[in-house]
């Protein structure tokens, strides 16, 4: 039902983006005085532009991929004198490329939901920085770049904002996902969009003194910057890969139940973030959730099978074996404490084990009590109820409930 | 080394030290008399903290590309002071970059006195480079050309100057070392002429739309240096965790503890003495850390039976380093090095144990037969199940004795020289043979680094040479 409205939101943005891009056109065209054939000629020019670099996007740190287009629109702002013109040609590209967008979209990598906030954003930032210049101008400031430069970042504010809300209420409309983390999963890309909006500001700013050299000015530095981040991406996809990988060998080895980890991985992240923990602290917890585990291949060792051992001794050989990776130490005590109980007599709640610990606890117990007793999805969850006097955090319980109502696994 | 060469390897230090010293007072004080101060002075400080911050930390995009952005600052700054101040701006700053933290953390001072004359004698011929190439016309939209021009070649004059103090200094303190001063002079200036020309338009930009532009280079360049540092750094996590792991997991097994350390190490020792480049090295690297970790899967009674392993025993290990391999192939950028590990056991000839992606008969990868030595020889070396460890010269004679059928002749005779001449010595101090070694393993001799790859898991089961066994 999500998945339809939201469709039907995107359509009617769209529509009015087109209906905007013509309005736009006819009262700029019967403004008194204005050179008809320069009119048309700046606005197709910047048509054509904003939507090929809107095409283009860089992946920035929240995994959501930054369409480029808002660098062409700063530009187009900074150089176009007809504000009808500019915004014309801005809905009008827009609209141009969302259908290009959906047509080539395996290759964009870039949803309905970023179009919708591409769209609206793109539309407060030329409104503000409109606003903003003839305010600054108002003011008595003189008409130079300092000026141009203050009402970009004041309007790059405004786009940014909007942009993160939008995706917040898509985010939410469309999964599990709480606003919160969604909104800070935005604030993320904050470094991401700073360095496209003041390379479309180097552009309009060098275009008119440079010439074509503007180009080598404005795109070569952000180049160097859009190569970094394509290589963090796709070094991080491959991190991930690779902890999935080593997580999965005790699991090969016969000494954890097949897809155990990954699939408490899966569901402890969908908890976390239905939760709205901090984006950072669910990538450690997705790491951790993946490692729980591991410390189950010193079972390898037929004299520790024989001798026996208690759930803490594999998280204690988890942490051990995790604390060799630098990198991991804050995963590391994230699996030793996986198996604390998240409160004991006298103690309300124990302030010692992280949110993150009784996450794992709650999601690996609904699996296993899955896969090794035989239960349904309800009767795995009520196992969880019965335990939340002590073992399973209420909070976390409740959660859980709420991820599988979403997901279809147990009725409302 | 004899005493009378480090005397005059000092000596020659302290004459640098003192020559490069007076070489750069004199300098500045020149320019000093005949050109004049950039202003404003923040701009002059801000070029001057950026330039030095570069010179400290430089920024490797990979091993056949260092791009020197501060040659880039250089320029920008030039461009940006103008005819009239161009190289007194640009040396004064350079004179800044003397000290590096870790000079000064090592009360160093040859270091720094050699740095400050070399780079503002570098600056100073750049600068000058500039000004001369581009005269003393104001900058313009219409003679940009010009101004790209002059900063691609003064940036070209760094680099060269800057390569031939270097190797001057080199061969005064180390003067019978050889060195080609001409083959990494493509890598050094290619990227360096392409950042002067960039910086040489960063500076006409502040020039033409004013101090406005400074915030705007600084952010793009700024969030690109962040985003690479990051990207390396995760890098840097990546491969240490995965070390990590495999040396934590290995460590849970008393008996292999250290061994994918030592074949990564004996691996990189052959891969660098065959010139391999740093892409290259890293490729190996990966392979050696993953050659084994199908066996952390496989139950340790597998491991260590002494006793020749049934055919389900053989069948169920198989499975299981297949399955880990198949974990590894997930990863996309591990595919190669999972390829290289999992044919590790193949002969030279084409015999022997191909993995799951090698075909019999086929002549492995160069990395497989480097990584085939690599392990065999720690295998003899180390102390197994079955016999304690053998001397190094065993080893060395096996590998020469199977090179041509088991391993590739060239790899093998890079490998002992390589180790022969590091010094370093692997494997039981005292003559041993091999017999002796089977039978003090019997007896319990030697066992306190007891080990065991078993001798079942390579090899086409028994047909290997003792040589395989790893």
């Amino acid at each position: 039902m999500a998945e339809t409205r939201l469709r039907t939101i995107s359509i009617i943005s769209w529509l009015a983006l087109a209906i905007a891009a013509v309005i736009f056109t006819v009262t700029g065209l019967s403004q008194a005085g204005i050179d008809q054939g320069a009119w048309i000629s700046e606005a197709l020019l910047w048509v054509t532009a904003i939507t090929l670099v809107s095409l283009l996007s860089v992946p920035a740190p929240s995994g959501s991929r930054i369409s480029l287009g808002i660098g062409a629109i700063v530009a187009a702002s900074i150089l176009t004198q007809e504000v009808t013109a500019f915004a014309a040609a801005t809905a009008a590209a827009l609209a141009i490329a969302w259908v290009f967008q959906r047509r080539i979209d395996t290759w964009s990598h870039r949803t309905d939901g970023d179009f919708l906030s591409d769209a609206l954003a793109a539309a407060v930032f030329g409104a503000t920085y409109v606003y903003m210049e003839e305010l600054f101008l108002g003011w008595g400031l003189s008409d130079d770049a300092w000026t141009v430069v203050g009402a970009v970042a004041i309007g790059g504010l405004a786009w940014f904002i909007v942009r993160a809300l939008v995706a917040a209420f898509v985010g939410v409309e469309r999964t599990d996902l709480a606003g919160r983390y969604l909104w800070l999963l935005a604030l993320e890309d904050w470094a991401v969009v700073v360095s496209i909006l003041a390379a479309g500001t180097l552009f309009g700013l060098t275009w008119p003194v440079m010439n074509v050299w503007a180009f080598a000015v404005a795109v070569l530095p952000y180049a160097f910057g859009h190569l970094a981040f394509e290589r963090y991406h796709s070094t991080r996809v491959t991190y991930g890969q690779t902890i999935r990988a080593l997580a999965q060998i005790p699991e090969v080895a016969g000494l954890a139940p097949r897809g155990h980890s990954t699939r408490t991985a899966d569901l402890a992240v969908a908890v976390a973030q239905e939760l709205g923990l901090h984006p950072n602290d669910v990538i450690q917890l997705e790491y951790a959730a993946l490692m729980h585990d591991v410390g189950r291949i010193t079972l390898n060792e037929p004299a520790i099978l024989k001798a026996g051992y208690t759930d803490e001794d594999i998280a204690r050989w988890g942490a051990q074996i995790i604390a060799e990776a630098p990198y991991l130490e804050h995963v590391s005590a994230l699996v030793e404490q996986q198996h604390r109980p998240y409160r004991s007599p006298g103690i309300e709640i124990d302030p010692d084990v992280p949110m993150a610990s009784k996450i794992i606890k709650v999601a690996s117990a609904y699996d296993q009590a899955q896969i090794e007793m035989g239960l349904s999805p309800v009767e795995a969850l009520e196992k969880i109820h019965q335990g939340s006097a002590y073992e399973f955090d209420p909070q976390v319980a409740a959660s859980l409930r709420r991820v599988l109502v979403f997901r279809g696994a147990i009725p409302y | 080394m004899f005493p009378n060469e480090l005397v005059r390897q000092q000596k020659a230090k302290v004459r640098l030290a003192v020559g490069f010293g007076v070489a750069g007072v004199v300098v500045l004080g020149i320019l000093f008399a005949v050109q004049e101060f950039p202003t404003p002075l923040w701009l002059w400080a801000l070029f001057a903290v950026v330039f030095v911050f570069f010179e400290w930390n430089t920024v490797e995009v990979n091993d056949k590309l260092y791009a020197s952005p501060s040659a880039m600052v250089i320029m920008t700054a030039a461009v940006a002071f103008g005819y009239e101040s161009a190289v007194l701006g640009a040396a004064y700053m350079a004179a800044l970059a003397l000290l590096t933290p870790d000079d000064i953390r090592e009360r160093r001072w040859f270091q720094p006195a050699v740095n400050f004359g070399q780079l503002v004698i570098t600056v100073s011929a750049a600068a000058g480079v500039y000004v001369v190439v581009r005269g003393s016309e104001p900058v313009s939209t219409s003679n940009l050309w010009r101004v790209a021009l002059a900063s691609g070649i003064a940036a070209i004059t760094y680099g060269f100057v800057n390569y031939q103090l270097v190797l001057f200094i080199v061969r005064s303190v180390y003067g019978h070392r050889e060195a080609n001063p001409w083959s990494h002079m493509t890598s050094i200036l290619l990227p360096m002429t392409g950042m002067g020309f960039l910086g040489g338009l960063l500076g006409a930009t502040y020039v033409l739309v004013g101090s406005a532009s400074i915030p705007l280079i600084g952010i793009v360049f700024f969030t690109g240096y962040m985003a690479f540092e990051s990207y390396a750094q995760l890098r840097e996590a990546q491969l240490s965790t995965l070390a990590g792991f495999i040396k934590a997991l290995e460590a849970k097994d008393l008996y292999t503890r250290g061994h994918t350390e030592r074949v990564a190490y004996f691996a990189n020792m052959i891969g660098q003495a065959m010139g391999f480049n740093g892409t290259q090295l890293e490729k190996l690297r990966w392979a050696a850390l993953i050659h084994d970790v199908g066996k952390l899967a496989v139950p340790r009674e597998v491991i260590r039976k002494k006793a020749r392993l049934t055919d389900d025993e053989y069948g169920e290990m198989q499975a299981h380093v297949h399955h880990v391999e198949d974990l590894l192939n997930e990863v996309e950028f591990l595919r190669p090095m999972v390829d290289i590990a999992s044919n590790h056991h193949a002969h030279f000839d084409g015999n022997g144990y191909h993995g799951s992606t090698g075909e019999t008969g086929e002549t492995p990868s160069l990395e497989a037969r480097i990584l085939a030595v690599a392990d065999s020889f720690d295998a003899m070396t180390s102390t197994r199940s079955y016999r304690v460890a053998l001397t190094q010269e065993y080893a060395f004679g096996e590998l020469r004795k199977n090179a041509g059928s088991q391993f590739d002749p060239d790899v093998v005779e890079v490998f002992v020289s390589a180790l022969s001449a590091s010094g370093e010595r692997y494997g039981s101090p005292i003559e041993i043979s091999e017999e002796e070694a089977r039978r003090r393993a019997e007896q319990g001799i030697g066992h306190s680094h007891a080990a065991t790859e078993s001798p079942h898991m390579d090899t086409n089961r028994g047909r290997g040479s003792e040589a395989a066994h790893g």
